[in-house]
């Protein structure tokens, strides 16, 4: 590896200034895992590494804020999420996810923030915090903005975070009552591998139909994304398995799965197919939120 | 004082097995409990050694410039701007090497492989240049600066399109090595890329299949994989004194190792010193020359000492487990008895041959099976080909040999309507009929492995085979081996002034607890306890010869040579005593460190010393070398009268479930029975029979090497994903089979490899009963087995 | 403070208080063999997943071949070589000891740490929280069976230390 400068500001906007939006070998560091990687395999050699871990306090902590979401700091450790009473509260599809991500040490020192920039397809957590309506806080010199997690990922690897943006905070908007969710990850390798197709569902009943749904696909496709098809199959119908192996359907037409080591094109929409109807029947089984 | 006579003379005849008379009875102090493993301590609290954590003062660390072509001629190695990077202290290519070593090719088989590719290189990952620096990340910036270019030749792939007129030939011109005898019929050729065909013949093939009532004939594949050792790979080389070298190896072999080092330097073997510690694994990845050549030449170029160490990725350049094509082809009486059976196998061996040949004829004369069948034709291809070369790993190439005839038993069971143990109750080989080879089995416990498989899986007890999408279904294998001969291993107990004791051999602990299986048979015939002995690890200066930790061959064969060793000391300080006490030897016996006579009278060891040495001090060794008999098999039809010391049988069964819709395979009980003879410790050998069958547990669901034009697309443990915590069944158990072979030590035979055998074929036959599908090409991945049930509902997937 | 070459590190290591001269790039595994030749934690997969190079810093597992040096800065650093009191092993240690929770070793302080950190967690783990817990780490000669009776010795082990002051 070759040297590099290491700074570790001690506030957000000393970290902002330090990153740079003309240079492609500065990037921000938290918990490191994804970026030591690409470091010692030399796809990413830095010419500046801004360490965020000196930053802590109010970026790593979760609270409910006043409308009632969950507020996580973006230097919140995966591991802290897992155990987090909150997130178990509001969002226990998150923590049972949490579970399977990855192994306990990466979950121990690597962040939500950084698990988001990264863009990696692969990744558990974006699937589900689509479906939740989720968005970011991105804070640069320039100023801070919100991000809809929808409008994050661009492409492989590609985000909507500017070189010179940092995600400061993910906000997890109060789930209405009668909400079902579930998460299913598939390994097609051993069982502790990345998922080769991860689906998120989550869908709100109203008197007994399905008023809104939001399906999203991972690790399958280029990017975590939405299935609106599916999600236009459900809207409006009963929660049925003839309607959810019918939005399943409707899933695996829309996608555009990259063949990898881990399965052909053709086998992942298949997957689709399977693990969204699944998904969606877990769905029903779990206990909702709130009822009416 | 009176020295006794003859108090020095050495057992250093070489010793057929012991003789077939039963020993007495006695009753066993040391062997056949579960002794906890004498390094323990030292592998708990991270002070266990292992050669890739040793830093010599001074030394360079080399890092591999690798072939970025599957086949091609070097037109040009730029090593400038590496030099040029501030701390490289050299840049060393094939030709470097040629200043000091004329001829620099080595190889157990063939003399194939160039330390530093030569001109040509065969596949992506071949090793063409080494840049060495004091600081390890320079040498990595530096390894990545260094421009080869290359004329690319058309490469070859597949094990079958290899052998094909026409195909690309990978070496000119071979030249067989002619180290051990097992290989010495291996013949120079040139302009092909079989480098063996072995065959045996027995009785009529074409006769039985004419007379047969039904034939059955099909093709099994199996991929590559890779051992994926946790210590990887490393080596390093310093001069020693004016004109030595010490190379410090992760090696199976060191033995060889200096031996064919000595060679390619032109040295005597005793300016070499090779030594190991223990191995953080190892299946069969370090054995014969993996880096050494590399670092004794590098360490000679530069006058310094050169660390080599791999990576995981660069592990998967250097040496994997053959892929293998197995066409078989059975005829069947009405009454379910085999009569003719012909198998072809094409060996994918890779680049360079290593020890390819050896695992083509070895394993390819069992690839009958087990089994009375009257007319046999076994036909062995070893193949070049330009994928990374092929060696041993864990069996030398059995459980690709099981995967076929196993798989093809049950196809033809179901298609005859008889019970697949029935099956082979029918048709097993037993003690007193010639094997194919014409060799007679004996002690091969075969009915007995039956047995305990049909008692673990209730097999005679209705199964429920589910409903819904999840469907489950049970399936048993079985196999053989016949270990590796002939070979020769020789040891040698210390017994010091105080009585205290170490054996000294050159078996390599890298797991299986080798360490401990010699400590407790020496302490067995010393009558002391073993976790007094110490087991000194390898070191050519001070360890003798044996051939090599392979094969689970160390057991019977270093076990029998530290027995012989253990009672030549005994019976040297029973001379001592029965001198000084005036009575004959058969009044004495030693135990506890001390000579008692039936009489009374005891003397201590230092009694001993003294009356030997004139104080108390000194040393009594006891030596043993063992070489079991062979008869090398008439390379025509492959007949020989005693081609194996023991043959290895194993069986496993397996209860899975198949996801139908998504072709996931969970296998929820596995059961792995090895006929071990006795074992020496048997929490030990049931360790090896699961965590072997674990190991093939991933090599049959989902390890698999995969390329892209002979590059390995999933070289790490990110994409090539091995058995963790949660793909263990929960049910998961190991079963001794245990009749004392007569000639092994205590009974004992091997098992280190016996667990790898039949689990692929208990999973595949498992999946068939679940679903009715057959599989033919390991592994099962899910989208394999989603493919196959989609074909079988004539509702085929798309290709892409 | 342009691509400075190295650095000092100043923490707590096993207790002690040390002090490293780094390259800023250096993970500490590399440092704690090159400088304090403690090998317990080791690089094999070098991606995190095989889990032979944990370490514990400030009391959490992290995989130490992902782990720049520079970060451990004012932290406090336990290895495998840390848990053993003046010679007498570890309660955890002595378990897998006493199952033989290994064979060829060299994952084995890797999953030794995870354990102190999976009965932090969960004192009386189940099987299934043993196996998810320690599903990050590998082993290749397959030990598992062993290791899970380790964990579970060593519960009852510290169970019974605690119990019985």
């Amino acid at each position: 590896m070759k040297n590099f400068e290491l700074v570790e500001p001690s506030t957000i906007d000393e970290a902002v200034a330090l990153l740079d939006p003309e240079d492609t070998g500065v990037r921000a560091i938290a918990g490191g895992t994804a970026l030591m990687l690409m470091m010692k395999t030399r796809l990413f050699q830095p010419t500046r590494l801004v360490s965020l871990r000196r930053l802590n306090g109010a970026l790593r902590t979760v609270r409910t804020d006043e409308n009632g979401g969950l507020r996580i700091g973006a230097l919140t450790t995966l591991t802290e999420l897992e155990h987090s009473p909150l997130v178990a509260k509001a969002v226990p599809v998150m923590s049972r996810a949490l579970r399977t991500l990855s192994n306990v040490r990466i979950r121990n020192v690597a962040t939500i923030g950084g698990h988001l920039a990264h863009g990696d397809p692969h990744m558990d957590l974006p699937p589900i915090l689509l479906t939740l309506g989720a968005r970011v806080r991105a804070v640069s010199s320039r100023g801070e903005r919100w991000i809809d997690v929808a409008d994050l990922f661009l492409g492989y690897y590609q985000t909507a975070i500017a070189r010179d943006e940092l995600i400061a905070e993910v906000d997890v908007p109060l789930q209405p009552v009668n909400v079902h969710t579930w998460y299913a990850k598939f390994t097609a390798l051993s069982a502790d591998d990345w998922p080769t197709v991860g689906t998120a569902v989550w869908y709100r009943l109203e008197s007994g139909v399905i008023a809104e749904a939001r399906v999203a696909v991972s690790a399958a496709t280029e990017r975590p994304m939405r299935v609106p098809s599916a999600e236009a199959a459900l809207t409006g119908s009963s929660p049925t398995v003839q309607m959810f192996a019918k939005a399943a359907d409707a899933a695996a037409d829309e996608v555009h799965p990259l063949a990898d080591i881990r399965g052909s094109a053709a086998y992942k929409r298949e997957m689709v197919r399977v693990h969204v109807r699944r998904a969606l029947e877990h769905a029903s089984r779990a206990r909702s939120t709130e009822a009416e | 004082m009176t020295i006794p006579a003859r108090f020095t003379e050495p057992a250093d005849t070489t010793v057929e097995a012991p003789p077939k008379a039963k020993r007495k009875a006695a009753v066993r102090r040391e062997v056949g409990r579960s002794i906890p493993r004498l390094e323990s301590h030292a592998k708990v609290d991270g002070s266990a050694e292992y050669i890739y954590h040793l830093r010599l003062p001074g030394m360079l660390q080399g890092k591999i410039c690798r072939s970025t072509v599957p086949h091609g001629r070097i037109v040009r190695i730029d090593a400038s701007a590496a030099l040029a990077i501030e701390g490289v202290h050299a840049v060393i290519t094939g030709e470097d090497i040629r200043t000091l070593i004329p001829d620099p090719y080595y190889g157990p088989a063939f003399h194939d492989q160039p330390i530093l590719a030569i001109g040509k290189v065969r596949y992506v990952g071949e090793p063409v240049a080494v840049v060495l620096a004091a600081d390890l990340h320079v040498a990595e910036e530096a390894a990545d600066q260094v421009v080869v270019e290359y004329e690319p030749l058309e490469p070859v792939f597949d094990e079958v399109a290899a052998t094909k007129p026409g195909a690309p030939i990978i070496h000119d011109s071979l030249r067989p090595a002619g180290m051990f005898p097992d290989l010495q019929y291996l013949k120079g050729r040139s302009g092909t890329n079989v480098a063996l065909d072995a065959r045996v013949l027995h009785g009529d093939v074409e006769k039985g299949f004419a007379e047969a009532d039904q034939v059955f004939e099909n093709v099994f594949r199996s991929r590559k994989v890779v051992h994926a050792t946790f210590e990887p790979t490393v080596s390093l080389a310093e001069l020693n004194g004016s004109n030595g070298l010490t190379i410090h190896t992760s090696s199976q072999s060191p033995s060889y190792v200096r031996a064919e080092v000595s060679r390619l330097l032109g040295w005597p073997e005793n300016r070499v010193r090779v030594r190991t510690a223990f191995l953080g694994g190892s299946f069969g990845a370090k054995l014969y020359i993996k880096l050494e050549a590399l670092v004794a030449a590098c360490a000679l170029l530069v006058r310094k000492p050169v660390r080599i160490g791999l990576t995981m990725e660069e592990e998967f350049y250097t040496i994997t487990k053959h892929g293998a094509t197995v066409r078989i082809k059975t005829g069947m009486a009405k009454d379910g008895r085999i009569v003719a059976r012909e198998v072809e196998t094409w060996w994918n061996g890779g680049a360079y041959a290593d020890i390819g040949p050896r695992v083509s004829q070895k394993s390819g004369f069992t690839a009958a099976g087990p089994y009375d069948i009257e007319n046999v034709s076994l036909i062995n291809y070893a193949v070049y080909t330009n994928d990374p070369p092929a060696g041993a790993l864990r069996g030398f190439g059995i459980s690709q040999i099981v995967w076929a005839y196993e798989c093809q038993n049950d196809i033809i069971a179901r298609s005859l309507g008889i019970d697949p143990l029935e099956f082979r109750r029918r048709n097993i080989l037993h003690d007193g009929r010639p094997h194919a080879t014409g060799t007679i089995m004996t002690n091969a416990e075969i009915d007995e492995v039956l047995d305990r498989l049909s008692d673990r899986m209730h097999w005679d007890v209705l199964f429920d085979h589910g409903s819904g999408p999840v469907r489950r279904g049970r399936g048993l294998a079985i196999g053989f081996k016949a270990c590796i001969a002939p070979t020769t291993s020789v040891a040698v107990v210390n017994v010091y002034g105080d009585g205290s004791c170490c054996v000294s051999c050159s078996t390599v602990d890298m797991g299986q607890g080798s360490d401990t299986a010699m400590a407790q048979i020496a302490a067995e015939t010393l009558g002391i306890s073993t976790e007094t002995v110490r087991v000194i690890h390898p070191d050519t200066d001070v360890t003798p010869y044996d051939m090599a930790t392979l094969g689970s061959r160390s057991t019977y064969h270093m076990g029998n040579a530290v027995r012989l060793a253990a009672e030549d000391a005994r019976a040297q300080l029973l001379r001592i005593a029965a001198a000084t006490l005036q009575t004959d030897i058969e009044e004495l016996e030693y135990r506890d460190g001390a000579v008692i006579s039936r009489s009374g009278a005891r003397m201590t060891m230092r009694g001993l010393m003294l009356a030997r040495f004139g104080m108390q001090a000194g040393t009594v060794i006891g030596m043993g070398t063992f070489t079991p008999p062979y008869t090398k098999p008439d390379p025509r039809t492959g007949q020989s009268p005693q081609i194996t010391p023991y043959w290895m049988l194993a069986g496993a069964a397996a209860e899975i479930e198949v996801d139908t819709e998504t072709g996931r395979i969970r296998v929820t009980k596995l059961v792995n029975v090895g006929d071990v003879g006795c074992a020496i410790n048997p929490a030990i050998a049931k360790r090896q029979l699961n965590g072997a069958g674990t190991m093939q547990l991933g090599f049959t669901l989902f390890e698999e090497m995969r390329f892209n034009e002979g590059q390995v697309i999933n070289a790490s443990l990110a994409d090539y994903k091995i058995p963790g915590m949660l793909d263990v069944p929960e049910d998961l158990s190991a079963e001794l089979v245990e009749f004392p072979h007569e000639h092994g030590p205590f009974g004992a035979k091997g098992v280190g490899e016996t667990g790898m055998f039949s689990v692929s074929p208990a999973i595949a036959n498992a999946l068939c009963d679940a679903i009715g599908v057959r599989i033919m090409e390991l592994p099962l991945t899910p989208e394999r087995v989603l493919r196959a049930i989609r074909e079988s509902e004539n509702r085929p997937l798309e290709s892409e | 403070m342009m691509n400075e070459t190295r650095r000092i590190i100043r923490f707590t290591l096993n207790g002690r208080a040390a002090t490293a001269n780094i390259a800023i790039y250096e993970t500490v595994i590399e440092v704690l063999q090159r400088d304090f030749n403690l090998f317990g934690g080791r690089e094999s997969c070098g991606q995190g997943l095989c889990g032979c190079c944990t370490v514990l810093v400030n009391g959490t597992a992290v995989s130490g071949c992902l782990y720049l040096a520079a970060f451990v800065d004012g932290a406090e650093v336990v290895t495998v070589e840390g848990l053993a009191d003046r010679g007498v092993l570890h309660p955890i240690q002595q378990a897998f000891v006493s199952k033989t929770g290994f064979q060829c070793g060299y994952c084995t302080p890797g999953f030794i740490l995870m354990t102190e950190q999976l009965l932090k967690r969960y004192p009386h783990p189940t099987d299934d929280e043993i196996r998810h817990y320690l599903s990050g780490n590998l082993c290749r000669c397959a030990a598992y069976p062993d290791i899970i009776e380790a964990v579970k010795a060593a519960a009852n082990k510290i169970q019974a230390v605690e119990s019985d002051p």
